[in-house]
């Protein structure tokens, strides 16, 4: 017995090697669990209590198949992890360590994007606050009134609290942008630090959410995890392949979505028209960065930009930190 | 309240025409025998929410369901106190006396409950369907985190009300935000696939007993197919009974030719999704 349950925290240790969240509170449901069924459902006594999120369930089923291999895991799963990333053409598992290059500049750029500060613009929801006019606090008026005798003297408000929009960043990491995709990341991670529920994805041939990649500490961190998950840095572009995957993801309805890309597309124009008029109708507001809008005398020639540009509410550049700082302004 | 063993959880819930895979037998007996809630994801239509009303069927419990949404609050979800009425009452009792009459003015025939205190109080006799979580708000969620710990809630002027035995709780997500690894920690987690083609065929003749095999195996066919397509939208299990049924009322015997193709906005709720749909499935 004692050996079995040697195996079980050896099992869950092992995933936790492998990065899923597993606490010493979930290891005791995991022997709990596998208790209490018979012996060949440890595979579900432990996906139920060890895994949280679709994406660990391949990574549980390969260390299952390492540490505990009883019985092959049952039916292959779809996972969500292959909507996000798209079925791309070309992989390229290409990835770049960024840890020897110019690493006091980005450092110093991270610093200064700290201060960056984006002006979301709220909706109302449907959550009720006090407030000096409103509607009527039926709660609060009748509390008020026991002070004065039970006449509600006093009255007291409340309206709908307003929120801040979702923003969801759009990062074009692809081998044309590879001058601007490390300071794009890093303006991504200061971002994200203002609202939890902002999100980031890098594409180039398919889209990566670095959401949590980003969400270290360190900027060099940041960077080093977001390379790591997105294997196709400095590769190709499908911006229409990348829109429509993003469109999927659940997060973009009335967010603030924004798009830093030069716009230099392989694949069909009127993917990317078809899936930004889409992206437009889903959102609250596009604004597209482009980089190469920096020269005064750039216009938007390129099919894919072309394509996009009907369908963006707001075309800026984003080049340095003073026009980062203008997008702020301009949400 | 208690399952003997996982296969009986898998008659069980066959029995009520709900055809549960072997990893969600699992996870409802567990549930049941470790008293945790259960935490369901999945896409839309795979029978997140059916496990829960089918659960409470079987169990002879009484379904509470709280169906989330957007700035929901303990006012919606706990309880609320008819001010009305108490103001009312205030005024029957004459300015002056109210403060010896504070206590009735908060007595219990002045509480409305809502679905989370219905369920504490209820206690093992209930199934508590906490539907689509990821609509709320965080802030939310955390306040469900405290009640789901210890099923125990205090109402300030009431005092403390605890679940004897706590409740079955089943609760949903469609996976439109992330939820925190908090209230994760306290569930048990399944993951609702898409059937395999052979058990969507049942599930179909089962929910659909008037369509005929046939039709059930083309429908399932054909679904499968759209979902392997790249969809905004991929059909899921309710979308194939939903369109087995027109099919049937039709007399169609499969989904190919006319009837298939003015019947699929049956299973694609969208203009893009459709005009693929077609391109792809009805071309050839």
């Amino acid at each position: 017995m004692a050996d079995e349950l040697e195996r079980l925290v050896a099992f869950a240790r092992a995933l936790r090697n492998e990065g899923l969240p597993v606490g010493p509170g979930r290891v005791v449901d995991f022997c709990r669990a596998a208790a209490a069924v018979p012996a060949d459902h440890l595979y579900w006594a432990g996906r139920l209590t060890l895994v949280s999120r679709p994406e660990e369930i391949p990574v549980y089923d390969r260390v299952f198949r390492g540490v505990l291999e009883e019985e092959p895991p049952p039916a292959p799963v779809t996972v969500v992890e292959e909507e996000v990333a798209l079925a791309s053409r070309e992989e390229l598992l290409r990835t770049k360590s960024f840890a020897d290059l110019t690493r006091e500049e980005l450092v110093e750029l991270a610093a200064l994007m700290q201060r960056l500060r984006l002006n979301v613009p709220t909706r109302r929801t449907r959550r009720r606050e006090r407030a000096r006019r409103g509607d009527p606090d039926l709660r609060r008026t009748l509390r008020r009134s026991f002070r004065t005798g039970g006449e509600p003297v006093e009255r007291a408000w409340r309206a709908r609290h307003r929120r801040r929009r979702r923003l969801v960043l759009l990062l074009d990491v692809s081998g044309s942008m590879a001058d601007y995709s490390r300071a794009l990341v890093l303006f991504a991670r200061a971002a994200l630090q203002a609202d939890a529920r902002w999100e980031a994805f890098c594409f180039g041939t398919r889209l990566t959410r670095v959401t949590r990649a980003l969400a270290a500490a360190d900027p060099k961190e940041a960077l080093r995890r977001a390379a790591d998950e997105v294997v196709d840095w400095n590769g190709g572009t499908r911006i229409g392949d990348a829109v429509r995957a993003l469109a999927r993801t659940n997060v973009v309805r009335g967010s603030v979505v924004v798009i830093c890309s030069d716009g230099l597309d392989v694949g069909e124009p009127e993917l990317l028209r078809a899936e930004m008029a889409r992206l437009g109708r889903l959102a609250h507001r596009v604004v597209w960065l482009n980089p190469l809008k920096e020269d005064a005398a750039y216009e938007p020639l390129a099919r894919g930009m072309r394509a996009a540009l009907p369908h963006v509410d707001v075309f800026l550049s984003g080049h340095n930190l003073a026009s980062l700082e203008a997008v702020g302004a301009e949400l | 309240m208690q399952f003997g063993s996982v296969e009986e959880v898998e008659r069980a819930l066959s029995g009520e025409s709900y055809l549960p895979d072997r990893g969600l037998a699992t996870a409802v007996y567990l549930a049941v025998a470790m008293r945790r809630p259960l935490l369901l994801e999945g896409e839309a239509g795979v029978g997140k929410t059916e496990v829960g009303k089918t659960l409470a069927r079987i169990l002879g419990a009484e379904l509470i369901r709280l169906q989330c949404y957007e700035g929901i609050d303990s006012a919606q979800a706990l309880y609320e106190w008819d001010y009305a009425r108490q103001l009312l009452y205030a005024r029957a009792l004459q300015a002056g006396e109210v403060r010896d009459h504070v206590s009735e003015l908060y007595g219990p025939e002045f509480l409305i409950e809502r679905p989370l205190l219905r369920a504490l109080r209820a206690g093992s006799g209930a199934v508590l369907l906490i539907d689509e979580v990821d609509r709320a708000d965080d802030e939310f969620e955390a306040f469900l985190l405290e009640v789901l710990s210890d099923f125990s809630v205090t109402v300030p002027e009431l005092g403390t009300i605890a679940a004897a035995e706590p409740p079955v709780v089943v609760v949903t997500s469609n996976r439109t935000r992330e939820l925190h690894d908090a209230l994760k920690r306290r569930c048990l987690y399944h993951w609702i696939d898409f059937p395999s083609l052979e058990r969507e065929v049942e599930i179909v003749r089962l929910r659909a007993p008037e369509v005929p095999e046939a039709l059930a195996g083309s429908v399932a066919e054909s679904v499968a197919r759209l979902r392997a397509l790249d969809l905004a939208k991929r059909p899921g299990i309710s979308e194939a009974i939903d369109w087995a049924r027109a099919l049937a009322l039709l007399g169609a015997n499969g989904t190919d030719g006319n009837a298939g193709r003015e019947t699929l906005g049956w299973a694609l709720k969208n203009r893009d999704d459709l005009e693929r749909a077609q391109a792809e499935l009805f071309s050839g």
